[in-house]
């Protein structure tokens, strides 16, 4: 290795160094925060290292407020969400894919337009449309409007048409029709891609914030992250408490990155289109 | 199981008629060959027997019944495609099991006719693996076993051997061959290899633009062509064509000036009339040219020695490539001319349009 090349690297790894210090300085500072008591927080005393272990934070968060009710109703949109679009994406695309229908190509058109929308451009619209439906303030209305994921359909409908035909013909011969071609061939060929989908879109799903906020009224509707908003009281802001909801809001989405890391790596590129 | 017929069939795509009324039988416990060049058909029509390509017009009937627009899987046929077709997650049981689970067999009758077919194809020891785990050859055994668990009437090969290497092919084409015999199912099988045709096949079907040229045995086919297309088709190393007019006639038959052979001319039993300045093609088989020092001079551009039969690549005085086959331990240097010739009954004759003369 030249001398150049050796400062090259070294430059190249403070640089990686300092990104990766500022980028997980804020989640070091919400735990050390959070095991703190609320008036260590404040004090004067207070340093940048951890010098408490004090978990009253967290179990103020969970019985004095409705953290646990923001979980379940989390949990179970995100799952909800995430069951829905891939069943549905997957069976749209196979429509796409493998049957011959008229305005096949001009539906397929249609999903790649509205992949072109932004989300924030139909708030307005989908708002007025729940009201009208009267799913403000419930979970059809927190989980309807994010059931529009066109990403899957592409993807699906992209490993879909590389199936060799003679597989579908095979199935067509011993007797099975689409739903034995969909459900018992595609679907175990593609594990793979229908994991990582689910887990980028159980992650989107679990973030999301703002059409939860809007649409959600009273707090026992509310999902985490609208729930954090909420995590105040009329003595002003209890940072400690703050940062436990905060980091146990994180939680389920941090441990899923890191129990499935490798399948949502695979997620985000075969969804920017990186990797078919 | 049952034999097929079909009727005045024929497919078009859009407005590009792809099979022109092809009739043709295959009998109860064939083997039919369907054989023809690239872009003839004969996948299209093989497809429509399975029903996985719509007839256009025309009748197909398995046994009694008329299949013609009736489901894929409810004509009791079964197909072993070019890719193997096997789903890649199933094992090799699961793989043949298939079929009979769809179709609600009990399981005590599906592991028994997997076990079945497993020992016929002897792949009884391989039942547990993944088909990628297998080799090209046992693919190969993994899709027919699929194919012999449903117990159809009719199996159906689509260029079965197209992916393995040619050593394989020859084992696999015997073994075939052998099941075929054992367990006596009426069969269609499609090649372009017209070798795999004759060693396989019961009766082949020659096929081009959508037609069927001429069917027959092998040896029929080989040895009484109906035009010059067959005669250049079946057989390898293929026929020899020498373009000529009639000089004369007599009983025996005709003699012809080969084009551009310097006057010299070739003999050929004859029986229906000519006239003389008839233009003819006369097809020679490789292997009935021999040396004979009256016979047309030719000049030598290659041998290919194989050992016991040896090819001499010649050329006529005009550059018409006739191949000679010679038998002997010792064939004549690349450099020599040579004068080869034939037996009048071995000739066969076409006219300008490649019909046979008889």
């Amino acid at each position: 290795m030249t001398r150049t090349r050796k400062i090259e690297n070294a430059c190249l790894t403070a640089i990686t160094m300092a990104a990766a210090v500022l980028w997980i300085f804020p989640l070091y500072w919400a735990l050390v925060t959070s095991l703190r008591s609320e008036d260590h927080v404040v004090s004067r005393n207070a340093g940048l290292l951890p010098d408490q272990f004090n978990l009253s934070a967290y179990i103020d968060a969970i019985f004095n407020t409705q953290l646990v009710t923001w979980y379940i109703n989390s949990i179970v949109t995100a799952l909800i969400i995430t069951l829905l679009v891939i069943v549905s994406g997957m069976m749209c695309a196979y429509a796409l894919s493998q049957m011959r229908f008229p305005g096949r190509r001009l539906l397929y058109v249609v999903v790649l337009a509205s992949f072109m929308v932004p989300s924030q451009a139909l708030v307005v619209t989908q708002f007025i449309l729940m009201d009208q439906l009267d799913l403000i303030d419930s979970w059809a209305g927190i989980i309807l409007p994010q059931l529009i994921v066109p990403v899957v359909i592409i993807v699906y409908k992209q490993f879909f048409d590389a199936v060799p035909g003679e597989m579908r013909e095979a199935v067509v011969l011993d007797g099975g029709g689409d739903y034995t071609l969909l459900f018992r061939v595609y679907l175990p060929l593609n594990r793979g891609i229908t994991t990582a989908l689910a887990i980028i879109t159980f992650i989107m799903a679990w973030n999301q914030f703002f059409w939860p906020f809007l649409v959600v009224n009273s707090e026992a509707m509310m999902t985490i992250p609208v729930g954090i908003t909420q995590v105040n009281d009329a003595f002003g802001v209890r940072y400690a408490r703050l940062m436990a909801v905060a980091l146990l809001a994180a939680m389920p989405v941090a441990l899923a990155y890191l129990i499935f890391q490798r399948r949502v790596t695979e997620a985000v590129m075969i969804s920017s289109g990186v990797k078919g | 199981m049952s034999g097929i017929e079909l009727a005045n069939v024929s497919k078009s795509f859009d407005t590009t008629e792809v099979i022109r009324g092809v009739s043709l039988t295959v009998d109860k416990g064939e083997l039919g060959v369907f054989v023809g060049p690239s872009g003839c058909g004969k996948s299209t029509l093989l497809r429509m027997i399975a029903g996985l390509e719509e007839t256009t017009s025309g009748r197909i009937s398995i046994g009694d019944r008329d299949v013609t627009r009736i489901e894929p899987a409810e004509r009791e046929v079964a197909m072993v495609f070019q890719s193997y077709a096997l789903y890649p997650h199933l094992s090799v049981f699961d793989n043949m099991a298939f079929s009979l689970r769809l179709a609600r067999a009990s399981k005590a009758q599906t592991r028994d006719m997997v076990q079945e077919a497993a020992r016929i194809l002897q792949l009884e020891e391989h039942l547990d693996k993944k088909p990628a785990q297998l080799s090209g050859g046992q693919r190969q055994r993994v899709a027919i076993g699929r194919a012999i668990v449903r117990q159809p009437k009719v199996f159906l090969f689509d260029e079965p051997l197209s992916n393995l290497d040619a050593e394989l092919r020859v084992q696999m084409r015997l073994e075939l061959a052998r099941l075929h015999r054992r367990i006596g199912a009426t069969m269609i099988y499609v090649t372009h290899d017209q070798v795999e045709a004759m060693t396989l096949a019961d009766r082949i079907f020659v096929l081009r633009n959508g037609m069927v040229q001429q069917q027959g045995a092998p040896l029929e086919l080989y040895n009484d062509p109906d035009n010059r297309f067959i005669g250049g088709f079946i057989g390898s190393p293929a026929m020899n064509f020498l373009d000529g007019h009639v000089t004369a006639q007599n009983d025996a038959g005709i003699e012809v000036a080969v084009d551009g052979a310097d006057g010299q001319r070739l003999h050929a039993r004859l029986a229906s009339k000519r006239v003389t300045g008839d233009r003819v093609t006369l097809g020679l088989r490789p292997e009935h040219l021999h040396p004979n020092a009256d016979g047309l001079r030719v000049r030598m551009e290659m041998v290919e020695a194989l050992g016991g039969v040896s090819y001499l690549h010649t050329r006529t005085p005009d550059g018409t490539e006739l191949v000679v086959e010679y038998r002997g331990a010792q064939p004549p240097a690349d450099s020599t001319g040579i004068a080869v010739g034939i037996d009048p009954a071995n000739v066969v004759v076409f006219d300008s349009q490649g019909r046979r003369l008889r």
